[in-house]
């Protein structure tokens, strides 16, 4: 399969921005089941872009704007192809007591305590969920069951939580969005020793999928013998082709798409965000064509105002904040 | 010396077998270093003190050596109470604080690079995985990065105390950026200055060389390809506590003193905003904590950094003094295993004693930290500065019960060690116009680069001037002494 991706985001402020910095981890991982064939990004202020990488090695984009404005477009566009694989095989269903041990040995542990331990958004709600790992029953087989009791259990509904729920908000609620459903599997598929990641990236929209014109959010686990593999709790699915990788992470923090440094007395602001993907004919010339739809999506635009308020506030407390933090150390 | 004066001075001067005292022996005698110093402090008169002691304090305030004390809604400024009797470490007993000092900075590079890298003193079952990954100084970020160098806690600071056994003991190593140098140094002006008489009868090594050695000690943990590498030091401004010795340190390396926004970070590089336009920024000694040195990897709400920082520390075009992500080893619970993390590391055994420590975090020595609570001593595991330290023998039977309540909350944060007699020094007491016993400790400064070692000559001997106690924290109403390293007899 291929794909174009477009992601577009405006900034708007009421007063003038007189500096600015922003990164960007919006770009398709290069990975054995993927290749970005093209990418592009721009912005309107044809401010300077850099590419680096974040501390995870992901490809992120950096664009630093040093002269005042008041507005700012970022527009960016990829061809990304899939690979088919077929990730599904006959011993998957099979229990096998050794990868019990294995989750449990000293040196596995070791590995990967990076995604074993809970986070402050994955932490495991206190209240007893009727969800429990089964005895003889193989890793993957307890988490497909994982990823069905979510989506038999919470239902999809926008703006009932927000970049800081936890999974036990999520809980509470019933109902929340793409990283609620991942932060709770994440939760649970660690508290069951399983090695579990924060997985960012595009859906295919085409078929009418869960958490379509943002950027999506799914877990990847480490199965014995098989290898990392992703699970998309919010569609009861196997992430295959249908997913687009960009970045994974302890949670939501390491993948959020758009950080930014500004400076500004702005205390309003209104950012419109969007995320288009289409198939494409395979092998078609690698160029961008045109797009036809254009959707702004209100959560994500919940986020961003959520993030810039954040930031200005913060900025208001920083004098009190120095003084608190810093106490002498003698 | 006259009799009289003697006794007007020192008539206060309680000895106490239980604590080691530094000044006189078993028998009352004045010990042999201090003999000289003694004779021509027991001439003057107690005016003649109370007088100095005026003179030194004006010196402190006139600088504007000053710092901060925080209590729940206010701040106070102060001065760093200067005493006029300084402490002396004879040459022998130096050279093993000297030796064991940098033994422990050494094996605890090797930690926190093997920690990052192959986790092997996890994996042999030496040292437990969740005492790193549940602290909450144990950076992700860190791991599998290569510091230039392979230096990671450049500059370290170990605290010792003399038990009544006569031996030092490290209570703590220090190395997220352990503050307090500046102070030796102008602990040293100030008693030239009011006692130059008396400091030249002494041949004392000098303290003022730790500028010239930090600095070449930067020098030698340059990113790749720089011949001559720029050195800067960051502060996160005038607010901070320590903000005088940052100025201090910078000046007197004469490097550039900088806040996060006088830097930024393009390509991958970082530079300063000069005059003369970008300068390329080199070796950083930070003085801001790691959680606040990027707003892009770390706390996104610091204005105190700068973003894209440490994607340009990862990728080896900067280097950072001290890395971030050393704090885990310093933590009070990974304190409990240092020998062993000696002898894993160095194949040496350790020259400096560890204080005996329980963990709360054990079973059964919880049980007996429970059933101990007034023998011993309880610290939180991650506070710096003193700050929540129960003494089990200074407590009310409601207060052990709320601090066993505390520990049994949350075992993990806590440790109990036995309660340590800190050796007693005299000590210049204003309300009595005369010199008292008080406890003491000392604070030393270690420098680690690459094929650089430098252990600073000299120390804050820190006071505890409330009498009997024994918490000697400048935040917790101590002060300090100088203290000569005397030089061996050639």
């Amino acid at each position: 399969m291929e794909y174009t991706i477009k992601y577009k985001a405006k900034n708007s402020y009421e007063t003038e921005v007189t500096d600015a910095l922003w990164q960007f981890l919006i770009a398709p991982q290069d990975n054995e089941s993927q290749k970005l064939r093209l990418a592009e990004f721009k912005n309107s202020l044809n401010a300077a872009t850099e590419e680096s990488t974040n501390s995870l090695n992901f490809n992120i984009y950096r664009v630093i704007q040093r002269k005042a404005f008041k507005s700012i477009d970022f527009e960016a566009n990829f061809i990304v192809r899939k690979e088919e694989v077929n990730p599904f095989s006959a011993l998957d269903s099979i229990y096998n007591a050794e990868h019990y041990e294995l989750i449990n040995s000293l040196d596995f542990r070791i590995t990967h305590e990076q995604f074993l331990n809970s986070t402050e958004l994955t932490g495991y709600p206190g209240a007893g969920l009727s969800f429990e790992f089964e005895e003889n029953r193989s890793v993957f087989d307890n988490l497909q069951q994982l990823n069905n009791w979510l989506f038999t259990n919470f239902k999809f509904k926008q703006q009932v939580t927000d970049i800081r729920s936890t999974p036990e908000d999520f809980v509470a609620r019933g109902a929340g969005v793409c990283q609620d459903f991942t932060h709770l599997f994440l939760a649970i598929a660690r508290k069951n020793k399983i090695p579990t990641r924060y997985t960012s990236g595009y859906l295919h929209q085409g078929n009418g999928y869960k958490g379509d014109s943002q950027m999506h959010a799914w877990a990847e686990c480490y199965i014995p013998e098989k290898g990392w593999l992703g699970f998309d709790p919010t569609n009861n699915l196997i992430a295959l082709e249908n997913h687009i990788k960009v970045a994974h992470g302890k949670d939501y923090s390491d993948c959020s798409p758009i950080k930014g440094v500004l400076y500004t007395s702005s205390s309003t602001n209104s950012t419109e965000y969007s995320v288009e993907v289409f198939a494409r004919e395979e092998n078609a010339p690698d160029v961008f064509t045109q797009s036809q739809s254009q959707g702004f999506d209100d959560r994500a635009n919940q986020q961003q105002l959520d993030f810039q308020m954040q930031w200005q506030q913060q900025q208001q407390q920083q004098q009190q904040q120095l003084r608190k933090q810093f106490s002498a150390k003698f | 010396m006259s009799q009289s004066q003697t006794q007007s001075i020192f008539s206060s001067y309680e000895k106490d077998p239980k604590f080691y005292d530094e000044i006189f022996d078993e028998d009352g005698n004045v010990k042999k270093v201090y003999q000289t110093l003694f004779d021509l402090y027991s001439g003057h008169s107690s005016q003649d003190y109370a007088r100095l002691n005026d003179k030194a304090k004006a010196s402190f305030f006139n600088q504007g050596i000053t710092f901060q004390v925080y209590s729940e809604n206010e701040a106070k400024e102060k001065i760093f109470p200067f005493d006029l009797f300084p402490r002396i470490i004879d040459p022998k007993e130096w050279e093993v604080i000297e030796r064991g000092v940098l033994q422990r900075s050494k094996a605890l590079n090797h930690f926190i690079w093997d920690i990052y890298h192959d986790k092997k003193i996890i994996k042999q079952g030496i040292v437990p995985l969740d005492l790193i990954t549940s602290s909450a100084n144990y950076l992700h970020q860190m791991i599998g990065v290569d510091p230039p160098g392979g230096i990671y806690n450049h500059i370290s600071g170990t605290d010792l105390i003399k038990h009544s056994d006569g031996k030092y003991y490290v209570l703590e190593d220090n190395i997220r950026c352990p503050s307090g140098v500046s102070y030796v140094i102008c602990n040293r002006t100030a008693l030239k200055r009011a006692l130059f008489g008396v400091f030249n009868h002494y041949n004392a090594h000098t303290v003022t060389d730790y500028a010239q050695n930090l600095l070449e000690m930067m020098e030698t943990v340059k990113p790749r390809g720089v011949d001559e590498p720029n050195c800067v030091v960051i502060t996160p401004g005038v607010y901070n506590s320590a903000y005088y010795e940052h100025s201090y340190l910078a000046k007197a390396m004469g490097v550039e003193l900088v806040e996060g926004r006088d830097l930024f970070v393009e390509n991958d590089f970082v530079y300063m905003q000069t005059i003369k336009g970008p300068e390329r920024v080199d070796v950083i000694y930070r003085r801001i904590d790691d959680a606040f040195l990027d707003p892009l990897e770390f706390r996104p709400d610091s204005a105190l950094g700068v973003p894209g920082l440490f994607s340009a520390y990862k990728k080896g075009n900067v280097c950072l003094v001290n890395a971030p992500g050393t704090g885990f080893a310093d933590d009070k619970a990974v304190y409990t295993y240092m020998p062993q993390i000696i002898k894993y590391y160095l194949n040496e055994e350790p020259i400096l004693n560890n204080v005996h420590t329980y963990h709360c975090s054990r079973p059964d020595e919880l049980k007996y930290v429970l059933e101990n609570v007034d023998k011993l001593v309880i610290k939180p595991v991650d506070e710096a500065g003193g700050y929540g330290i129960s003494i089990g023998n200074r407590l009310t039977k409601e207060e052990i019960e709320k601090v066993k309540k505390t520990i049994q909350a949350s075992p993990r944060k806590y440790i109990a060690q036995p309660i340590m007699s800190l050796s007693v020094h005299a000590t210049y007491i204003e309300e009595s116009e005369s010199f008292e016993s008080r406890h003491v400790d000392l604070r030393t400064f270690c420098l680690l680069g690459a094929n650089k070692e430098f252990v600073l000559k000299g120390g804050l001997t820190r006071v505890a001037l409330k009498k009997g106690n024994l918490i000697v924290n400048s935040s917790q109403g101590g002060g300090s002494k100088d203290t000569w390293v005397l030089k061996k007899k050639s």
